[in-house]
């Protein structure tokens, strides 16, 4: 039995101790925004925020989120900081197959949360867990500049 | 995609439950973070093992400046060294190697311990704490003994460690006013193992480099130092040409291989690029000029 906070509900799941907490979420919980990529955390298209950190789902077993508190997107969809980067995402054009964005948005929701005015450099840093292989990096990146811009202007 | 199989995962609340499950379990086999581990069991075959998670152990977790040695605990994520003001002011190379660990998220949930545990030749973390004359210690439900850390590494991704055992922690001297600096070069900028990794760590007396420690990492079946270049550098005046000097020694001290991610004289070409680039910026850090 795993008890845990997922998008601030409590959740009580019987669970084998073998199950990621990436199949957990999307098999067992319905939550499909977190997309199973590579299996190996390195595409971070399974990136959750585990108290508030990012962290790749799918090398995390579900036993182990035991009383922590667990974020996807949609338990941020009400959040001004995550509507802003949603909105310069779509203004931007910095999704395509979207199959990245879920993880990209929780990524560059970290960082604007505690960076409020990121460099460049820090934003590479930040999605460099997140693979995109449509390549629109550079939108991407751009939306979190925008985005960093609206939420703190000079 | 396959399910994992092949283990089963224990969560003891208590060291002492944890050196218990050591000792009693067959097969029984410490995790952290897992992000060196877990990936391991999506291939079928693996005989199956009791992973005991260290994850709820407090006392394993945490940075301590205490009389004059910083302690870390094995379950210290390469997020917290980062954050670390301790780390940055008296290790300044492990806190540049643990920037370069990984991605984000891999920080976040990769620990120190599981770094040095994996026993990976090329893994980051070891040249510095290595410079630094970092300490390991080794924990059975009988007994503890603190080792030099190069004697924990037997081989590539092999460690000293009984099946009983686990890493407790480390520790290093805590000495202001030195130098040290981590160099790195991989296949690109971001989240990749390092071709070749180096760490330099110095100590000034005016313009005099009154103590050098050199380690390589990528270039041996283990991470390793290098005593002998030490010893022709130490008590000399800093200069360009000292640093050419040891730098151009190292190479004979790396014994690399070719591999996947570069070839052998790549490696040693690398390696007397990164000691000097290492020795110049751990000598800025001390405080030295050239």
């Amino acid at each position: 039995m795993v008890n845990f906070d997922l998008n601030g509900a409590h959740i009580s799941f019987e669970v084998p101790t073998t199950m990621t907490l990436l199949d957990m979420l999307r098999i067992e919980l319905g939550v499909t925004s977190v997309k199973k990529g590579c299996e190996q955390g390195e595409c971070g298209a399974c990136t959750v925020l585990i108290d508030g950190y990012p962290m790749t789902s799918c090398i995390i077993l579900a036993p182990q989120v035991e009383g922590r508190h667990v974020y996807t997107i949609d338990g941020l969809a009400d959040d001004p900081l995550m509507k802003e980067l949603r909105e310069a995402f779509m203004e931007n054009g910095a999704v395509q197959c979207g199959f990245c964005t879920p993880g990209m948005l929780l990524s560059a929701y970290a960082l604007l949360r505690d960076n409020k005015r990121p460099s460049e450099e820090e934003v590479k840093t930040a999605i460099e867990g997140n693979i995109c292989r449509c390549t629109g990096y550079v939108t991407i990146i751009e939306s979190i500049l925008d985005a960093a811009e609206r939420i703190a202007p000079d | 995609m396959k399910p994992l199989t092949g283990f089963s995962l224990l969560r003891p609340p208590t060291l002492v439950g944890a050196l218990e499950m050591m000792s009693t379990l067959e097969h029984a086999q410490p995790i952290a973070g897992g992000t060196d581990i877990i990936p391991t069991f999506r291939d079928l075959g693996s005989k199956p093992v009791h992973l005991i998670d260290l994850g709820l152990i407090e006392e394993l977790n945490g940075i301590i400046e205490e009389d004059g040695k910083i302690l870390i605990g094995p379950t210290t994520t390469h997020s917290q060294i980062i954050a670390s003001k301790v780390i940055e002011n008296f290790a300044p190379a492990l806190h540049d190697a643990s920037r370069w660990i990984g991605s984000v998220q891999i920080r976040n949930r990769g620990t120190i311990g599981g770094n040095l545990c994996n026993a990976s030749p090329a893994a980051d973390s070891v040249p510095p704490l290595l410079v630094h004359g970092a300490e390991a210690h080794i924990c059975s439900l009988e007994e503890g003994h603190w080792i030099p850390l190069l004697e924990l590494f037997k081989g590539p991704k092999m460690t000293v460690l009984e099946p009983n055992e686990i890493l407790m922690g480390l520790r290093f001297p805590a000495i202001a006013g030195i130098g040290s600096s981590f160099q790195r070069i991989g296949r690109r900028k971001g989240f990749t193992l390092s071709v070749v990794n180096a760490a330099v760590y110095v100590e000034r007396n005016g313009d005099e480099l009154k103590e050098a420690r050199i380690a390589l990492g990528s270039v041996a079946p283990t991470p390793i130092r290098a005593p002998g270049v030490e010893d022709k550098v130490r008590g000399k005046k800093m200069s360009e040409e000292l640093i050419d000097e040891a730098s151009a020694a190292c190479v004979e001290v790396a014994s690399p291989i070719d591999d996947v991610r570069g070839t052998a004289e790549y490696r040693k070409d690398m390696t007397a690029v990164l000691v000097k680039r290492a020795l110049h910026e751990a000598w800025r850090r001390a405080g030295g000029e050239l």
